[in-house]
């Protein structure tokens, strides 16, 4: 009895620790890639860190109703050269390639993540399990970047659904002195950056969003939760690092910054 | 029957000295022996006729015992003794009279027990051969003329005591023996080894009467209650409470933690049927202050003696915030999960210095204060910025980032400032670190591995039998539930596989990936002044993560690591007395350790302790320098009135303060001698054997007046008894002789 009960209790405990073990590897996009770039050979190298980007639902704000939706713009290029910066230029133990947090078909993996990027946020259509999960997400010490969304309109989709995951919380704009300018990089004087389009256009900005802004919103600890690059591209500056036309000053700031964000959501 | 066979009692035997009185030497004895036992030998092989070798052998034994035997008698034994020479000599006579000898056994009390055995037995027999002084004692001894009517009525038993105060008068008389009649129930913790020294000194056999049995019949007993003397604010503090019951066998009972009487924490248990069993109970330590914490079992229906179920223990709560350095060597989620966990304690502020780049580190501090300076240079290169802090992690950073006096000073920091180091497992550290050879390896619990041991594979925690005890891992109030609480928590995210314990070092958790053999997880030691614990993880992060934002567990087991870490680091100035709360005593030995900002021992300073009694009136004591322990001073108090005492204490050097330390203290009485209460018989028997005295029962008293003569203090003569004439060895004579015709009858060969 006791050897079936012990039998019982061993396999109970391999189901526990079974569910809990999951955590989803590297996995490639090809359907999807905005601008694909060569899977790295250490593709699979468990790190602490890695750039987790979120694959969420999009598209009915804005008529941007192409299959893929606006989750994987500048993916995956942007996302790999901004981990080689991330590399080269700090201690953090980095995999070379992405991670794509599918909120439809895994929302839980986001809880083995905890820094997010999400793009085109602007045009974003969250369900009400998504924001349910990014809200828990956030309140247990998630970390969310958000990036290249201009204009008033994009603006209100954006904290339509921000209002649904946090009905109770503030967006604010970061001060200059906010830590999360100085974790690494003094940014005290900053850029608007641009988007690819400004080398065809000659406009640093995009729609209505002339002035660049960077918001948060801040947990009951005054932690950033939410960090919001509005009426900037830094995916754009992180994908065309290596195009010549596209300005160093740009690219540095977006690097410079990013690497704030993550280490700032490293040590928060 | 000893004394027929033996014609002296067996006291003779142990206290004199075997001589040989004949004159002639000993080895002519030994080789006349030889010599019968050759010439026999020889007698044997040449006529042994039908006999075989053995049954040959066997009359060979016997008749050349028979002639050893003989030749010993010749050469005049005896045992040289020295008595007491009668009528010359005092013998002190001592009579418990606390309250314990007032428990009644067989309708009368032990004190009723002793009166009858000095009256019918003792005095009458001693005082024909001695001048007898008779004592009562209790905490001290004090003359009386008459063993009878006393009462039992003191509230202390300090044997050693008493037995100093009739050792001192030695000197003015000619004390031959003490004779004592206790329980030996004593309040002292024991007989302290310089009254036995001293006694012994002297030679002077103290020989003791128990009183009462060895143990009630039913009894629960709260022996002892280890708490720390000290605790943070809201700290879950272990009590360990060791509890002795006879005929309670198998029942359910609650230890149970009260302040101001009311019940604070209650843990229910079974009662072994082992007679002594250890059971711990958690409780909170409430704000800072001294606290008074009653901790026992409620008396069950038909105990003897309900006394004795409870004890009183005293803890000071601090206020000051416990300062922690925590320098990661890369940025991981560990170290952000662990400030936020410590942001939520509002005892333990962490400093932490992360290496972001490979030249850039990046300061914080929980509170978000981080003065200019501090840290900027990194870890810290100098002993006394070091132990500014009462703790230390050290999460993934490799050896060879310390230099030299660096790894020294890491070590230093437990073993001299008395302060806690966490070691954090990570890519760069412990085994890959190639720590292996440094001084942090040797202040580890866990050994190390040769080969480098971290893995980011998940693997799930579980508590080893340690760990379901400690309040570390304790994050569910109740034992059970906490054990289950764990059997669901999420895997840790990474691990490295650790070396086997160190003696001394306690697991208290272990960790294993499916179907792999565990490897510990967290272990902890004490190490110097100071306490040391590995976490072979950085992982424990996904506590938090993979949990509801309102579970707290993450929280908990990070804060109560830390306080572990830091709950007992020492200031500069620490005051300590032995015990803290006084059982029907009144004198309170106060000692202090001064250290200087490097913690090193400090000689030249003043050291000053103000005591405010229990009515608001204040005393202040000034205390001496140690001359056997260098940088501790010590003096004494007197609580001259029952309850509770806070002790301030400072020190200075040239004008300069090196400190402050608080204390509390309590006196109680009336409680003292309801512990112990059976009889004591190991304390009395070691008492009389290490004075070369004899233990006897209220039966076998009466041998006492004739075997208290041997005794080398006093006045004495040497006496040689003859045992040449023993009843036994003629007895042997004859059995041998009886012995050996019976063989030869048997075998044929008479």
């Amino acid at each position: 009895m006791r050897f079936r009960i012990a039998i019982i209790a061993v396999l109970l405990c391999c189901g526990f620790s079974a569910l809990f073990a999951f955590q989803a590897k590297f996995k490639e996009y090809n359907g999807e890639e905005d601008n694909p770039a060569p899977v790295p050979k250490d593709a699979f190298e468990a790190t602490e860190w890695t750039f987790a980007r979120l694959r969420y639902p999009s598209g009915r704000y804005a008529g941007y109703s192409s299959e893929r939706g606006s989750w994987p713009t500048d993916f995956p290029k942007a996302d790999r050269q901004f981990l080689e910066g991330v590399r080269r230029l700090t201690r953090i133990h980095t995999r070379s390639t992405e991670q794509v947090i599918d909120l439809i078909g895994n929302p839980d993996e986001i809880f083995n993540w905890p820094w997010v990027y999400a793009v085109e946020v602007g045009h974003w259509d969250l369900t009400d399990e998504i924001c349910k999960t990014l809200r828990e997400y956030l309140l247990r010490g998630g970390f969310l970047m958000v990036d290249d969304f201009h204009g008033t309109f994009e603006w209100a989709v954006f904290t339509q659904s921000m209002s649904r995951i946090f009905p109770d919380r503030a967006i604010v704009e970061l001060p200059d002195a906010d830590p999360i300018f100085h974790t690494v990089y003094d940014l005290e004087h900053r850029l608007q950056v641009p988007g690819l389009q400004y080398l065809y256009s000659g406009r640093i900005y995009e729609k209505d969003g002339t002035i660049p802004h960077w918001r948060a919103i801040y947990d009951d600890n005054g932690r950033v939760m939410v960090a919001m690059c509005f009426n900037q591209d830094d995916g754009d500056a992180w994908e065309h690092a290596d195009n010549p036309q596209y300005e160093a000053k740009y690219t540095s700031q977006a690097y410079r910054l990013g690497i704030n964000y993550v280490i700032y959501a490293m040590s928060h | 029957m000893f004394e027929f066979l033996f014609k002296y009692p067996p006291a003779i035997f142990e206290k004199g000295k075997f001589v040989l009185l004949s004159g002639m030497p000993v080895w002519l004895l030994f080789l006349l022996v030889a010599a019968v036992a050759a010439g026999l030998f020889w007698n044997m092989r040449q006529r042994h006729g039908l006999l075989s070798t053995a049954r040959s052998t066997a009359i060979w034994l016997a008749q050349t015992a028979l002639i050893a035997l003989l030749l010993f008698m010749i050469w005049h034994p005896a045992i040289s003794v020295a008595r007491l020479r009668p009528q010359q000599n005092v013998v002190a006579v001592l009579v418990d009279h606390s309250r314990s000898m007032g428990i009644a056994e067989g309708g009368k009390t032990r004190l009723e027990s002793a009166e009858e055995v000095l009256d019918n037995q003792l005095l009458p027999d001693l005082s024909k051969r001695f001048q007898v002084r008779l004592y009562q004692f209790g905490r001290d001894a004090v003359r009386v003329d008459q063993a009878r009517n006393l009462s039992a009525d003191d509230n202390a038993t300090r044997i050693g005591d008493s037995l100093k105060h009739i050792a001192s008068e030695a000197g003015t008389m000619p004390l031959g023996a003490i004779v004592l009649l206790s329980d030996g129930g004593d309040n002292t913790g024991g007989i302290d080894r310089d009254t036995i020294a001293q006694l012994r000194q002297l030679r002077i056999p103290v020989n003791t009467i128990g009183f009462g049995p060895d143990h009630f019949a039913k009894d629960i007993e709260i022996v002892d209650v280890s708490t720390p003397a000290r605790a943070l604010p809201q700290s879950r503090l272990s009590a360990r409470v060791a509890i002795r019951q006879h005929g309670y066998a198998g029942a359910r009972v609650k230890v149970t933690v009260r302040e101001n009487d009311h019940p604070i924490a209650q843990q229910e248990i079974v009662l072994k049927p082992d007679v002594d069993q250890s059971e711990t109970v958690l409780f909170n330590a409430g704000t800072a202050g001294a606290h008074s914490f009653q901790i026992g079992i409620e008396p069950q229906a038909g105990e003897e003696n309900k006394q004795n179920n409870a004890v009183v223990r005293l803890i000071n709560v601090g206020e000051k915030k416990m300062r922690i350095l925590y320098f990661e060597g890369e940025p991981r989620w560990e170290f952000k999960f662990i400030r936020r966990a410590v942001e939520e304690d509002p005892s333990v502020e962490i400093f932490t210095v992360l290496r972001t780049t490979q030249n850039k580190t990046y300061r914080q501090s929980t509170t978000g204060v981080v003065e200019a300076h501090e840290l900027e240079n990194g870890f810290p290169t100098k002993p006394e910025d070091l132990f500014r802090y009462d703790g230390l992690i050290i999460g993934s950073v490799e050896a060879s980032f310390f230099s030299n006096e660096q790894q020294a000073m890491i070590r230093d920091f437990a073993d001299r400032r008395g302060g806690g180091v966490l070691f954090m497992a990570g890519r760069f550290t412990l085994s890959d670190g190639a720590y292996a050879k440094t001084p942090m390896a040797e202040m580890m619990p866990l050994r190390l591995l040769p080969d480098k041991t971290w893995s980011r594979d998940f693997a799930t925690a579980t508590l080893t039998d340690a760990g379901r005890e400690s309040v570390i891992t304790r994050v569910e109030e109740d034992r059970d539930q906490n054990i289950a609480r764990w059997l669901k928590m999420p895997q840790v995210a990474n691990y490295a596989v650790m070396g086997s314990p160190k003696p001394g070092a306690e697991v208290l958790m272990n960790v294993a990936e499916n179907g792999h053999r565990p490897t510990p997880l967290l272990a902890i030691q004490n190490y110097g002044h100071g306490r040391v614990g590995v976490f072979a993880t950085a992982g424990s992060w996904r506590w938090k993560m993979l949990q509801d934002h309102t579970d707290r567990s993450h929280a908990m087991f990070w804060s109560q690591l830390l306080r572990w870490m830091v709950n007992e680091t020492p200031g500069q100035v620490l005051s300590s007395t032995p015990h803290q709360v006084l059982a029907d005593d009144t004198q309170v030995p106060l000692r202090v350790s001064v250290r200087d900002k490097m913690f090193e021992t400090v000689s030249g300073a003043t050291v000053q302790t103000t005591v405010v009694r229990p009515d608001g009136r204040s005393d202040v004591v000034e205390l001496k320098p140690d001359p056997l322990e260098p940088g501790t001073y010590a003096g004494d108090y007197t609580a001259d009135k029952p309850g509770t005492y806070v002790a301030e204490t400072s020190a200075h050097q040239d004008k300069t303060e090196l400190g402050r330390d608080t204390m509390t203290f309590r006196r109680e009485d009336g409680v003292a001698e309801n512990f112990g209460a059976a009889q004591n018989r190991d304390l009395l028997e070691k008492l009389s054997s290490d004075t070369g005295g004899t233990y006897y029962t209220p039966g076998n008293a009466k041998k006492l007046p004739g075997e208290v003569a041997v005794s080398e203090a006093g006045i004495t003569a040497h006496d040689n008894l003859d045992i040449w004439d023993m009843p036994i060895l003629f007895l042997l004579v004859i059995l041998i002789r009886g012995g050996e015709w019976l063989l030869r009858r048997k075998w044929g060969v008479v």
